[in-house]
């Protein structure tokens, strides 16, 4: 039977790792998300969690450590912020190995304590596949799903499920904790991605020799990682309606959250707790009669193309609010994102930008409500200069 | 309980390594790879960083390539805590490691899986430099030797600094065992290798490998020079168990340095007072070691 509990953010992550019955878990304290490995410490600790559990001596060991055990079975680590940068390194192997690792992280700033994505978006190259996180319900269901994403055959990357510090991390809220066995369902066992027992040694040995064969086209490690994230769009697509059917939840179809969109001329896009102040900020202009909606982003990698070319055509303006920066590019790293999706419409829409939200700046509905205006105001021709701006 | 010296003739005839690989001629660090293959055996899983290993480790067992050139620490925890949770106990996990992914980038997990006391076989191939690169200078280089990136000159004696001396901060660590051994003394190496095979928890041993490419000497020397340098006491052969040293290998009297310095190219500026300087350390260790010989390192 499934429970509810009041808990912070971090505890549905630990939650989220308990339920898939990792194996391995590597631990590093880093603010916000050193509750994560500290509650799984106790799961542990208490007997509720079979795993081994290692505190290593810097989060690029984590990474390392959880990469390599990952080859035999479902392992997990977390980190935030800088840690994240830390690990940078090793997370290039981790999809070169194709390893579906699952990793949390909890947004921080790469600059400061406070939240913003500039960590995750430091990784943005590095082939992970990348979920953002509205609440701790959220946490703990993407948690879930991004095992069973990760795993599938059709995809095998690693994953990170994130959500903001502090804001997730630190803050209480009701979650329903799903029963084990439901989730023992949901999610079959690990399956060891490939040989590397000493008598698998043959087999093992040949798979070496297909990565170093010189007469097979270096680009196919890129280009089989990114058929494999191009693929990741169905499975998460089935993944989100599988999840749905057995727990009754959903985020979207696991790619977009469309809330309010129906009839409307305008949509404020955005990602993570900035979403979930949006939903306030469009309830209240709805009720005075604004018809604009908004599109949370869930999946940044793969990132929602189709979906953003099917809304492009169906509004006349998106207001994209970026909790990030690319210095030296026009815009921030979602508005790029979507006005490249959106270039094949033979009818685009306006699209403008907002930088928020970053090292950690307050983004209130009122914010959010001015920014919806601005693109209400693009979608009925008038002039909105400039185009990107600072919120 | 300590190592006890194994006959090559000893060891099973079946190789794990492939006749041919892409080393340079002369490579001791093929004779390791070649020897802890033999061990270790079908019992073993390999983790490869960064280092001539993939020259010359064309070893018949699964390999794990590390990108990660200072992760060979984690990656082998990764392993180890992974194989012992499914109750795969019997795998060996292995690594067959250059001096920088040990003792410079490598250092970090080293010490960290040492503390922890991982369940791992870190073997050490010390050729004194990265020589996979074009032979730069690392903390495991002698003093005064010419490498790459410490050219002599003018301006420059060559390398500034002493040798690391890693054997000893691996064994003040505690761990299960440690040990050096070298190429030139096969039947100490092997013996070393199958006492710390069985046994559970960290254990290390760095071996000498003269890489006659870097140290510029002609590759018929490898082994001779190796087996100078355990004679001068460039390289003593010793053990820590369990914080306990043993000197393994005890020449009656130690031949001067000198000689085997000046048959390599890269001690071919050194002057006399120089030599001296490294004498007077070379008898500093080895009486050191000797006072230790038998009780505790610390």
């Amino acid at each position: 039977m499934a429970k509810f509990e009041v808990m912070v953010g971090n505890k549905a992550v630990a939650y989220a790792a308990k339920l898939a019955r990792v194996k391995f878990v590597s631990a590093f304290p880093i603010t916000p998300q050193t509750t994560i490995v500290q509650y799984l410490a106790e799961m542990m600790a208490n007997g509720e969690l079979d795993a081994d559990y290692v505190n290593m001596e810097g989060e690029l060991s984590c990474q390392s450590s959880a990469m390599t055990a990952a080859t035999t079975v479902r392992s997990f680590t977390a980190t935030s912020g800088p840690g994240l940068l830390y690990m940078h390194h090793p997370m290039h192997m981790t999809t070169w190995a194709r390893l579906p690792l699952v990793m949390a992280v909890v947004h921080r700033s790469t600059k400061g304590m406070q939240p913003d994505h500039m960590d995750t978006m430091s990784q943005r190259d590095t082939g992970w596949l990348m979920f953002e996180c509205q609440n701790s319900q959220e946490l703990l269901d993407t948690g879930i799903m991004s095992f069973k994403i990760a795993e599938d055959e059709r995809v095998r990357l690693p994953t990170i499920f994130m959500g903001d510090g502090y804001i997730l991390s630190y803050t209480s809220e009701p979650v329903e904790i799903p029963a084990q066995e439901e989730v023992d369902a949901f999610l079959p066992p690990y399956k060891r991605p490939y040989p590397m027992f000493p008598e698998e040694a043959e087999e093992a040995m040949k798979l070496m020799g297909q990565m170093w064969n010189p007469f097979v086209d270096p680009q196919n490690v890129w280009k089989q990682q990114q058929e494999a994230a191009m693929n990741a769009k169905t499975v998460i697509k089935e993944v989100s309606s599988e999840f749905e059917k057995w727990f009754g939840r959903s985020y979207g179809n696991g790619l977009v959250e469309e809330y309010k969109c129906e009839n409307v001329d305008a949509a404020v896009v955005a990602m993570g707790t900035i979403a979930s102040t949006a939903k306030t900020a469009i309830d209240q202009l709805q009720r005075d009669g604004k018809k604009v909606g908004l599109v949370a982003i869930k999946s940044f990698k793969p990132f929602p193309d189709d979906d953003f070319q099917r809304i492009g055509a169906e509004v006349k303006a998106l207001g994209v609010i970026d909790r990030n920066v690319s210095t030296g590019t026009l815009g921030g790293i979602t508005f790029t994102e979507i006005r490249h999706s959106l270039y094949d419409l033979d009818e685009r829409p306006k699209t403008l930008n907002f930088h928020a939200g970053l090292r950690g700046k307050e983004v209130r509905v009122e914010d959010i409500k001015r920014m919806a205006e601005k693109t209400l105001k693009a979608a009925r021709g008038e002039n909105v200069t400039p185009l990107v701006e600072w919120a | 309980m300590m190592s006890k010296p194994v006959p090559l003739s000893k060891l099973d005839e079946k190789e794990f390594i492939l006749p041919a690989n892409s080393a340079c001629q002369g490579c001791a660090g093929s004779i390791v790879a070649r020897i802890v293959s033999k061990v270790i055996g079908k019992d073993m899983v390999r983790q490869e960083v960064a280092c001539c290993g993939p020259a010359f480790g064309n070893i018949t067992q699964p390999v794990f390539y590390g990108e990660v050139f200072e992760g060979a620490g984690a990656m082998m925890t990764g392993f180890a805590r992974a194989f012992n949770k499914l109750g795969r106990d019997d795998i060996r996990v292995t690594g067959i490691i250059g001096d920088g992914g040990t003792i410079d980038i490598g250092f970090q997990g080293l010490s960290a899986s040492a503390e922890r006391n991982e369940d791992m076989l870190w073997v050490c191939y010390d050729n004194e430099a990265y020589m996979n690169t074009g032979g730069q200078r690392s903390s495991a280089t002698t003093k005064y030797a010419e490498t790459t990136t410490t050219p002599v000159g003018e301006f420059s004696r060559g390398k500034k600094e002493r040798k690391k001396p890693l054997p000893i901060l691996v064994g003040v660590h505690r761990v299960p065992y440690m040990a050096t051994a070298s190429v030139a003394y096969p039947e100490d190496f092997i013996g070393k290798l199958q006492y710390a095979k069985p046994v559970k928890g960290f254990r290390f041993i760095q071996v000498s490998a003269p890489c006659p490419t870097g140290w510029r000497f002609d590759p018929m020397y490898s082994v001779k020079v190796a087996k100078e340098m355990v004679l001068s006491g460039l390289w003593p052969l010793y053990e820590v168990v369990e914080g306990g040293l043993r000197i393994t290998y005890k020449p009656k009297e130690l031949k001067p340095v000198k000689d085997v310095l000046r048959s390599q190219g890269r001690f071919r500026h050194i002057t006399d007072e120089e030599v001296d300087e490294i004498q007077a350390e070379v008898d500093g260790f080895w009486a050191r070691l000797l006072e230790k010989d038998g009780g505790p390192l610390f």
